[in-house]
């Protein structure tokens, strides 16, 4: 294999990886700023958020 | 010997970049003469489309960030001003663990005249208690501390610039270090009564891992290539954050912050072009602010900023179409919407081309020879704003992975908020936690 086609597979290899990467680290954001979000809720916050009278909590 | 070591050294590394961005796109021109796909022509003039609109791109900014450079060398014995009253305004909201480096920088100024106003935005730490301890009242000199309950950053600047003496306005972020001078610097571009404000420079404080270096690149080259061309022509887009000086007046003209966008600095930026004044940018007055040390924290600043410009962009739309009744304005703003919009979807759609292309029919040549091309002018023009900002020349080997790596994670961040912002999907402020670094 010359120099040519290993860097060629390789930076094919670095793109596809960065862009699988990218939108995964999106995702981890995302998703870690939705649950930072519910961990900060006060009760009043949830009550208001799901409109319902009472709410349930599990014991963890 | 060693400075004439590395001039020598210097030149072939140059010759080396032309070498290799000539051997690719010799390479790239043969490639489209042999191949008989189709798609394999398309993407090799994908790849000649792309790296015309870069290299024009790269040549414009340089071309008008030397000219101010001469320009600036040729201003540079003019009288200082010291006479004006500037009101540092400083908000803060949960900075407990930076607030204090902060005010020790602003009390530490060379600047006589200066009234130092710390608003609290309903800090739920020790923000206020930590900045109460500093006030003091001199003759020309004074820092105060006021408190108001949590309603945003916009609403806080403008509660403070009710109660400011000034009749120039410096805000600068609660996370960020002041160079001693930086206030002296950004006054002196006041005496032209056209200049509504002036943006100060923004260093990255925590180089110490391989995100904030690309980062302090990045940075570096926003500044000293982009901020320091627009100043040429004196159309500075966005006032940074960290540091930012503004004439009251017309603050006044355009109403102060507005509270309807995530990006208040922009839109106000973009109210003062659209309204005739000139925005300039000093180098020289330095803000040392600490950059995301982690992907995450990254990825969710760039996206408020994004989303931010965006709403700023939507806000003030109209301008785009008044290129002959208000050029500056439609300017900056076909300007914003390309950096914003346009370039970060056609790098990725790009990439995804490049990929699909690749994978269906073998031949991949052509991303190496893009990457290069790329490579090069961005490994060049990081090496001439390290030049002329007397930075750490190394600095410039992260242009290596910059593009293909960084921006294409940058990218798709901000391809997500665009999509995002399209459909009006709800965002708070996102505020980073701080480590503390600027100390």
């Amino acid at each position: 294999m010359n120099l040519l086609s290993f860097l060629s597979m390789l930076i094919l290899a670095i793109t596809l990886l960065t862009m699988i990467f990218g939108v995964i680290a999106y995702f981890l954001y995302k998703t870690r700023e939705k649950k930072k979000k519910m961990d900060s809720l006060t009760y009043e916050e949830a009550l208001a958020q799901e409109k319902k009278e009472l709410l349930f909590f599990e014991k963890g | 010997m060693v400075g004439m070591l590395q001039k020598i050294v210097f030149i072939f590394f140059m010759l080396l970049m032309l070498a290799l961005t000539y051997y690719s796109v010799y390479n790239l021109q043969e490639l489209y003469v042999t191949t008989t796909y189709v798609f394999v022509k398309y993407a090799v003039m994908l790849v000649f489309f792309f790296t015309m609109l870069i290299v024009i791109r790269y040549l414009f900014l340089m071309f008008f960030s030397i000219l101010q450079l001469i320009k600036r060398t040729a201003d540079y014995d003019r009288a200082l001003r010291t006479t004006d009253v500037v009101t540092v305004i400083v908000p803060a909201y949960n900075e407990e663990d930076v607030i204090v480096y902060s005010i020790k920088s602003l009390i530490e100024q060379t600047y006589p005249n200066i009234e130092i106003i710390v608003i609290d935005d309903g800090s739920k730490d020790n923000t206020y208690q930590l900045a109460k301890t500093f006030e003091f009242e001199e003759d020309n000199r004074s820092l105060k501390v006021l408190s108001k309950s949590n309603a945003g950053k916009s609403r806080a600047l403008n509660y403070a610039i009710e109660h400011a003496k000034g009749n120039l306005i410096c805000t600068v972020d609660a996370d960020s270090r002041l160079d001693p001078y930086a206030i002296e610097m950004l006054v002196q571009h006041f005496a032209d009564p056209q200049i509504a404000a002036v943006a100060g420079s923004v260093a990255v404080v925590n180089q110490d891992s391989f995100l904030t270096k690309l980062q302090a690149l990045e940075y570096i080259q926003g500044l000293n290539m982009v901020k320091n061309a627009q100043a040429y022509v004196k159309l500075v887009n966005i006032i940074p954050g960290p540091l930012g000086m503004f004439r009251r007046d017309a603050m006044k003209k355009v109403g102060y912050y507005a509270h309807d966008t995530f990006a208040e600095d922009c839109d106000l930026t973009l109210a003062l072009i659209a309204h005739g004044y000139k925005i300039e940018f000093e180098s020289d007055a330095i803000a040392y602010t600490e950059a995301p040390d982690n992907l995450l924290d990254l990825l969710k600043q760039r996206y408020r900023w994004t989303r931010g410009i965006l709403q700023a962009i939507k806000k003030n739309r109209s301008f785009l179409w008044r290129p002959i009744s208000n050029p500056s304005i439609s300017l900056v703003m076909w300007y914003m919407l390309f950096e914003a919009i346009f370039w970060p979807f056609m790098q990725i759609w790009g990439n995804v081309f490049m990929i699909v292309l690749a994978l269906s029919t073998g031949v991949s040549q052509f991303l190496v020879y893009w990457w290069v091309i790329f490579t090069v002018l961005d490994i060049v023009g990081a090496m001439y704003c390290l030049l002329i900002t007397r930075e750490n020349l190394t600095l410039s080997l992260y242009a290596i992975v910059y593009r293909i790596a960084f921006i294409s994670v940058i990218n798709i961040a901000k391809i997500f908020a665009t999509i995002e912002e399209w459909f009006h999907i709800e965002m708070g402020w996102g505020k980073l936690k701080r480590k503390g670094s600027i100390k």
